[in-house]
């Protein structure tokens, strides 16, 4: 079923590819059904078949393609599922107004097989396969344009991405060579346990800034900001959901199923790992403050809730792991949204710069109501979602014991305050501050892109009441209960 | 005997009769019977390898029934059949692919004489991987100079006589140091066979006599082959001769030539001195040095390029520095990953250096980067073959490369301390460097072309893009034979000594 | 019964709100209704008595909850009863305007957020009201609009997050470190950590308070409220001066007496710090109101002095002082609002904001200035107004705590401060009654009845709590007799 699963964006692409030049419509139609079938059938496998590890292809003994589904698995690929079809609807629309449809589609389709590829990747080495794979088949989609600025942000997400993957290769392949296997294991691979300390404490830390350049930690953020020039719906999935998400779910699978918390916790590369991250989180919200592109303080406003998870993960507690999951489900929600709402704007005003934002209320009513009421939610004010997160976070966060928990608790609530003055503001002059004199049309989006919006929302305030589920089932997965 | 063990032999001898006839032919045909030879010794040795495999062993060859040590030997085993497979096949599709350039690049009268050079290129390539004895092997090694700065002249322009004259005299040079390090051999043991030279030297070893005398000779070997490599600190004459001959030759004699010399080094290591005496040396340490400054110094020559056969060329520095330094590393399963990866980047490199020429066709005949924007969609295989090209040298998963340096990174953490530390750090670099310009050449030839372009009409050659879409689908499914790749070096190197 | 109570309290101000926010039709007579029904819910929860009553669970030991105690139902009916005068006063006030339901709304949701936070049981639950309180308010803030408007009211919640931020920092590490989940009187700290309390909890309290010392104008946070005051409309100005900074108070009130307790911080650097700070702000409003002209400006600054009277007593930790600082907070938010909503009288039909401009304006608005005067008097705490009784009070209770250096520090300062309001409301009561040979202003007119009447009865008021005030007294002592 799962293997169904990851060939329907593949062989959906691949028709795109050929097919789609004969019409928009072939085109869009393929693609949607392809999102819809491979959510299906993801949500299926979810459901039907946990536990099974299927091998795809055996390179050697030791290095072996395999997937399965097991709780950190199922929430990213649940995520993705539930996220990529009303990006997909999202983009319908928004490349009404750009050109080269079908190379886009076309990668969209692949980006979404090796991101569930990913998630489900059963020992490290598929790991890495795919996750150098996930950002080949993205850099086009960055690229797209190929203007120049398009070309330069392609180039920088590259040389960081290609550049960092090769610090996570090294990492990967000491495992290969201290341990037989490479597969995920709750709790750390046993064999790695025994294996020179010093060592295995060097090549946790390359590989978490190996995978977590995805992730985006100080100082191997650059890219995002300047991907930013990418069309939206790139920006939103692949960027604030998708690559991103892949980043931070490597580097649990990298602390918390091959290293091993017993191995780290405790020792100078979790300080180390803390400390970059709770940098980040400062750095990143001092930086979108000062930002005036609006995508681009998104940008920098995403780097910062990244490295919340990052340092939820570094906790190396189970209460840590959770904390930072949950946290990647919310605002993969809302950052989702945020961009979304930017593209939105952008497209139909042709605005990009915060200030441009005054009074747009009266032109585009709905997307500055879902952009302001996705603010809200980010700045983390109960009893929204983020503050559940959020407070997951600063529990595990003093419940760890460790100094770098409590600075991390500051950091985290003086970030919170950064948010509210970067993206509350914007909001809120949008709604209160009166435009020129004549009378504006209203321009809000058409019905692809509002979809997304309602569905959103819809989920954002159904998961108030729901989180406590979510929480629970969290608490499951990471071996809590 | 079966008939099937005289492969060797039979190929070495087409090579030297077709290189011998073909001068007196005219130019089809001598073309078409340098690629006949070609293919016949390519399928003589596939027939060769699976018997190898069956084989698990090597055996000696005596050639005019002459016993050593008054005549010359071959040896053959399965490393030494995997790696003629190899550069055979990579020779032939070569030749088959560049031959429409070559015709338009090379006067027609010396056309000819270039199937002759590329006949005896062969020749010596095959001599050097089954040769048993130094002074055939020598005898070689000046064979395959001067046919390759014969194959270098071919195409007469400014450029290409003077690269080759600096090739010429850098050549000579690592064969004057070559034969140095012979004649120090023979002096010191006597003999030129390998085998014999091997016991001597073995009982020397134990002995704890003329420790110097050999460090001096692995000394002079390393650095010969080194400057025939093009390693650095002797790697000025790489960039403008791979840069400026025709794309056949640049393909040959990266991917053959260099080759055949680098895989005579391991063979004299083996074979000649005696692989324990060898790394238990320290003039091996000079071989990881200059091996890992070349990789990095290789691809930050690259990345200085402006022109796209030259930054290839670069390439080529760095990957060959790749080579020496695992070898340098001194284990066994370094050897084995340096194997692997010169089977590899043997055809990924020709590939590389046989795409570069249909695009720039496609942009004017022009090799700057800047004219190279939108090539891709111009001309769509080649683009496709060197992005793949592209992404095997940086290492992406599935591709080749990959593999490599997952064989390079666990051979280097069986290393020692810094070694390891250093080769892990190099390779960590290096790949990161090979990233910034291989992608930055992929991106821009799929860019949009620089304003005022005008679209030259261009010939498209069939035979060209049929050779580069099977190039490319062998690079595509490398990957998937990695595993018995690997396993079939492994064995042939325990066979090798 | 009680628990229909907790819902439909804060429920009604709730669904007014959202019924002002969508409506086209602007009638007076609902929110007069609404304002009245609120009143008298609140009056009925009162009745009930003490009561608790949990909401909803997020996760576990995120449980938001309800409670009805002393303290709270006395904070509550203070609000609610000057949140009715206020909003009479609005009725009139905005008649002239095209729609003024926006107002109105956000004006029945900062009512919603203030009973919601007097009714909270739990820390956690005082939070997320303190935070729908600044989410509710500020858009009143910014009502007209205009750049200042906007950046007033920026201001105002940026200022106000951060300092939820920081309150939440001593939230997490109370809530973490407390037996009980609910406020408990006297407070419920892990008995280990109250014999020798470790940095973390010091420092964790000391920024708790300031950070909802923001809403009350604690020095250093004091910064928003002389710009977001004055810029709001009078009545916005009014319940934000005297309602909105008291749930400030409330928040500190409940995070020493009902969560920590006194004794982790009796004698402490922090209880040092926190009286050194109350007792900078109470000079600094003071003297800084001397120099405004505008006249809301100028009642902000006396506002942020004020508030710190109450905070000062609060930090005392004993009953006197306590006792002091209660009283204070609702005569002075019964004074204060009576003041600002006068100055927007003055302002609107009087025809000038500065007060240079007022000499002689008693003669055209007689009420207006009368209440300004008596509620004015009151601030500077002249007996027998209710101010000058809850000032001696507190001058009596920093004496009896004992604390070294302030209990004569404190009623010096509080002395120094009474001076000083003195010098700024004299002149404008004195210049409007009596100007001299000076220009008396001609544009000034009376001012609407449906305003006199609520500024009117609230300087009534002023001066009634002042000649009787026996009821309240006893409440106040209820309350505080579960405390010490």
């Amino acid at each position: 079923m799962l293997l169904i699963a990851f060939c329907v964006p593949i062989v959906g692409s691949a028709l795109i590819f050929t097919w789609g030049r004969k019409g928009k419509r072939i085109r869009r139609w393929i693609a949607i059904l392809s999102t819809l079938a491979t959510s299906v059938f993801v949500c299926l496998a979810l459901f039907l078949e946990p536990g099974r590890s299927y091998v795809l292809l055996e390179f050697t003994s030791r290095m072996t393609i395999a997937f399965t589904l097991d709780g950190m698995g199922k929430v990213f690929a649940g995520l993705i599922a539930f996220l990529w079809p009303l990006a997909m609807l999202y983009a319908f629309e928004y490349m009404e107004h750009e050109t080269g449809e079908n190379t886009f589609f076309g990668q969209y389709l692949l980006s979404y097989s090796m991101t569930l590829l990913i998630a489900s990747s059963e020992n490290l080495f598929s790991l890495y396969f795919f996750f150098e794979l996930l950002t080949l088949s993205t850099v086009f989609l960055v690229a797209h344009g190929f203007s120049h600025r398009s070309m330069y942000a392609a180039r920088k997400y590259l040389y960081y991405t290609l550049g960092a993957a090769s610090l996570g290769f090294l990492s990967m392949i000491s495992v290969l060579v201290y341990s037989d296997t490479t597969t995920f294991v709750l709790g750390g691979i046993p064999a790695l346990q025994q294996a020179p300390h010093t060592m295995m404490l060097l090549l946790f830390v390359l590989g978490f800034f190996g995978f977590g350049v995805k992730a985006a930690v100080f100082p191997l953020h650059g890219w995002l900001p300047t991907a930013s020039v990418a069309p939206t719906p790139v920006t939103s999935l692949l960027h604030a959901v998708a690559v991103v998400n892949a980043g931070v779910f490597s580097v649990a699978r990298l602390a918390y199923y091959v290293y091993g918390p017993t191995l780290i916790s405790g020792t100078w590369a979790q300080t180390l790992c803390i400390s970059m991250a709770s940098f980040t989180i400062l750095f990143a919200s001092v930086k979108a403050v000062h930002e005036q592109h609006l995508k681009r303080r998104l940008a920098y406003s995403t780097i910062s809730n990244l490295s919340y998870m990052l340092f939820g993960l570094m906790l190396l507690t189970p209460l840590g792991l959770k904390a930072g999951l949950m946290h990647m489900i919310f605002h993969s929600l809302i950052k989702l949204t945020l961009f979304s709402c930017a593209g939105a704007i952008m497209v139909q005003t042709g605005r990009e710069y915060v200030q441009e934002l005054r009074g747009l209320r009266r032109q585009m009513p709905i997307v500055m109501t879902v952009f302001a009421f996705c603010a809200v939610e980010l700045v983390g004010i109960p009893p929204f979602i983020i503050f559940q997160s959020k407070w997951a976070l600063v529990t595990a966060a003093f419940g760890s014991g460790h100094v770098m928990g409590v600075i991390g608790v500051v950091v985290l609530l003086i970030s919170a305050g950064f948010t509210a003055a970067y993206l509350l503001k914007p909001a809120v002059t949008a709604f209160a501050l009166p435009i020129e004199k004549k009378p504006e049309e209203k321009r809000d989006p058409g019905w692809q892109m509002l979809t997304l919006f309602f569905v959103m929302t819809a989920a954002m305030l159904a998961l108030i009441l729901l989180g406590k589920p979510i929480a629970d089932y969290l608490s499951q997965v990471v071996g809590l209960q | 005997m079966q008939l099937v063990q005289n492969v060797p032999f039979f190929s070495i001898m087409l090579s030297m009769v077709s290189a011998i006839v073909t001068p007196v032919l005219p130019r089809r045909a001598a073309k078409w019977l340098s690629v006949g030879m070609v293919s016949v010794v390519v399928c003589l040795h596939i027939w060769f390898l699976p018997f190898m495999v069956s084989l698990g062993g090597s055996y000696t060859y005596m050639m005019g029934h002459f016993p050593a040590p008054w005549g010359n030997e071959l040896r053959a085993g399965l490393l030494e059949a995997l790696i003629a497979l190899a550069l055979s096949i990579v020779m032939l599709l070569s030749q088959l692919s560049g031959m429409n350039k070559l015709q338009r690049q090379i006067d027609p009268p010396k056309q000819g004489l270039f199937y002759v050079m590329c006949n005896l290129v062969m020749a010596g390539m095959l001599t050097l991987t089954y040769t048993n004895d130094l002074f055939t092997a020598y005898v070689f090694i000046e064979i395959l100079a001067l046919s390759s700065c014969a194959l270098m002249m071919a195409r007469q322009v400014g450029h290409t006589m003077v690269a080759s004259m600096r090739y010429m005299i850098l050549s000579l040079l690592g064969s004057g140091l070559i034969l140095i390090a012979i004649a120090l051999t023979y002096n010191l043991t006597g003999h030129l066979l390998m085998e014999n030279i091997r016991a001597v030297i073995a009982q020397y070893a134990a002995d704890g006599e003329y420790a110097l005398p050999i460090s001096v000779i692995i000394g002079l070997f390393i650095a010969g082959i080194a400057i025939k490599c093009g390693i650095f600190p002797f790697h000025m004459w790489l960039p403008d001769a791979y840069g400026y001959s025709t794309s056949a030759a640049s393909a040959v004699l990266s991917s053959v030539v260099s080759k055949a010399y680098f895989f005579l080094l391991v063979k004299i290591f083996y074979r000649v001195i005696g692989i324990n005496v060898v790394m238990s040396d320290m003039a091996l340490n000079l071989m990881l040095v200059l091996g890992v400054l070349s990789m990095i110094l290789g691809s930050i020559g690259a990345i200085r390029c402006l022109d796209i056969r030259r930054m290839v060329a670069y390439s080529s520095v760095s990957q060959m520095g790749y080579l020496f330094a695992w070898v340098g590393l001194g284990s066994t399963v370094g050897v084995a990953a340096a194997m692997f990866h010169l089977v590899v980047h043997a055809l990924c490199k020709s590939m590389l250096f046989l795409s570069v020429s249909p695009l720039c066709d496609a942009s004017g005949d022009s090799k700057r980067f800047v004219d190279l924007r939108g090539a891709g969609y111009r001309y769509v295989i080649p683009g496709i073959a060197f992005t793949l090209g592209s992404l095997s040298m940086v290492g992406i998963p599935i591709l080749g490369g990959f593999f490599s340096k997952i064989f390079f990174a666990e051979a280097a953490i069986s290393g020692a301390g810094w070694v390891r530390i250093t080769l892990l750090a190099a390779l960590a670099l290096s790949t990161l460097l090979n990233a910034l310009y291989f992608m930055h050449t992929v991106l821009g030839l799929y860019r949009r072309p620089k304003k005022g372009f005008v679209r030259q009409p261009f010939i498209k050659s069939r035979l060209t893009a049929v050779t580069l879409s099977v190039f490319g689908f062998i690079n595509l499914t490398i990957g998937f034979f990695a595993k018995d790749i690997i396993n079939l070096i492994t064995t042939g190197i325990q066979n090798f000594a | 019964m009680q628990s229909i109570l907790f819902i439909l309290v804060p429920a009604i101000p709730l669904g007014l709100g959202v019924w002002f926010l969508f409506t086209r039709r602007f009638r007076a007579a609902e929110v007069m209704a609404g304002l009245v029904l609120s009143f008298a819910a609140m009056i009925a929860l009162a009745v009930t008595g003490d009561g608790m009553q949990t909401l909803f669970t997020v996760a576990p030991g995120v449980t938001f909850v309800f409670r009805s105690d002393g303290a709270g139902r006395l904070f509550a009916l203070l609000f609610s009863g000057v949140f009715m005068a206020a909003g009479f006063y609005a009725l009139t006030y905005f008649k002239h305007e095209i729609n003024p339901a926006r107002f109105f709304a956000f004006y029945f949701f900062s009512l919603f957020a203030l009973e919601s936070l007097c009714m909270a049981g739990s820390l956690l639950t005082m939070y997320l009201c303190f935070e729908t309180l600044t989410l509710c308010s500020f858009p009143m803030v910014l009502y007209d609009r205009s750049r200042e408007a906007v950046a007033a009211g920026i201001k105002y919640l940026l200022y106000s997050i951060a300092g939820a931020m920081m309150g939440l920092f001593g939230v997490i590490y109370l809530t973490l470190h407390t037996t009980s989940s609910t406020f408990v009187a006297g407070g419920s700290l892990e008995a280990e950590l109250l014999g020798n309390p470790p940095a973390l909890l010091l420092i964790a309290l000391f920024v708790c308070i300031i950070g909802f010392g923001t809403k009350a104008g604690l020095f250093p946070m004091h910064g928003w409220l002389p710009t977001a005051h004055p810029i709001a409309p009078t009545p916005a100005s009014a319940v934000l001066s005297g309602v909105i900074v008291n749930a400030g108070v409330l928040c500190i009130f409940r995070v020493i007496y009902f969560a920590a307790g006194t004794e982790a911080l009796r004698g402490t650097w922090v209880q040092t710090a926190l009286l050194s700070l109350s007792l900078l702000t109470v000079l600094i409003g003071s003297a800084q109101a001397l120099r405004q002209k505008h006249i809301k400006r100028r009642l902000a600054y006396s506002t942020v002095s004020q508030i710190s009277y109450i905070l000062f007593g609060l930090f005392l930790l004993e009953s006197t002082a306590a006792e002091g600082a209660l009283l204070h907070t609702v005569f002075h938010s019964v004074m204060k609002t009576s003041l600002f909503l006068c100055a927007g009288a003055l302002i609107m039909y009087g025809g000038t904001a500065d007060v240079d401009e007022m000499r002689g304006i008693g003669k055209k608005m007689p009420v207006t200035m009368w209440s300004f005067a008596i509620a004015g008097v009151g601030l500077v705490g002249i007996p027998p107004m209710s101010g000058f009784l809850s000032k001696w009070v507190l001058a009596q209770g920093a004496v009896q705590s004992g604390m070294p250096v302030f209990y004569w520090l404190g009623p010096v300062v509080l002395l120094v401060s009474a001076l000083l309001t003195a010098g700024y409301i004299a002149p404008v009561v004195l210049g409007a009654f009596f100007p001299g040979e000076q220009e008396i202003s001609t544009r000034a007119k009376r001012a609407p009845v449906g305003m006199l009447a609520p500024l009117g009865v609230l300087a009534a008021l002023s001066l009634l709590f002042g000649l009787y005030s026996v009821p309240l007294r006893n409440a106040i002592d209820t309350v505080l007799n579960t405390l010490f």
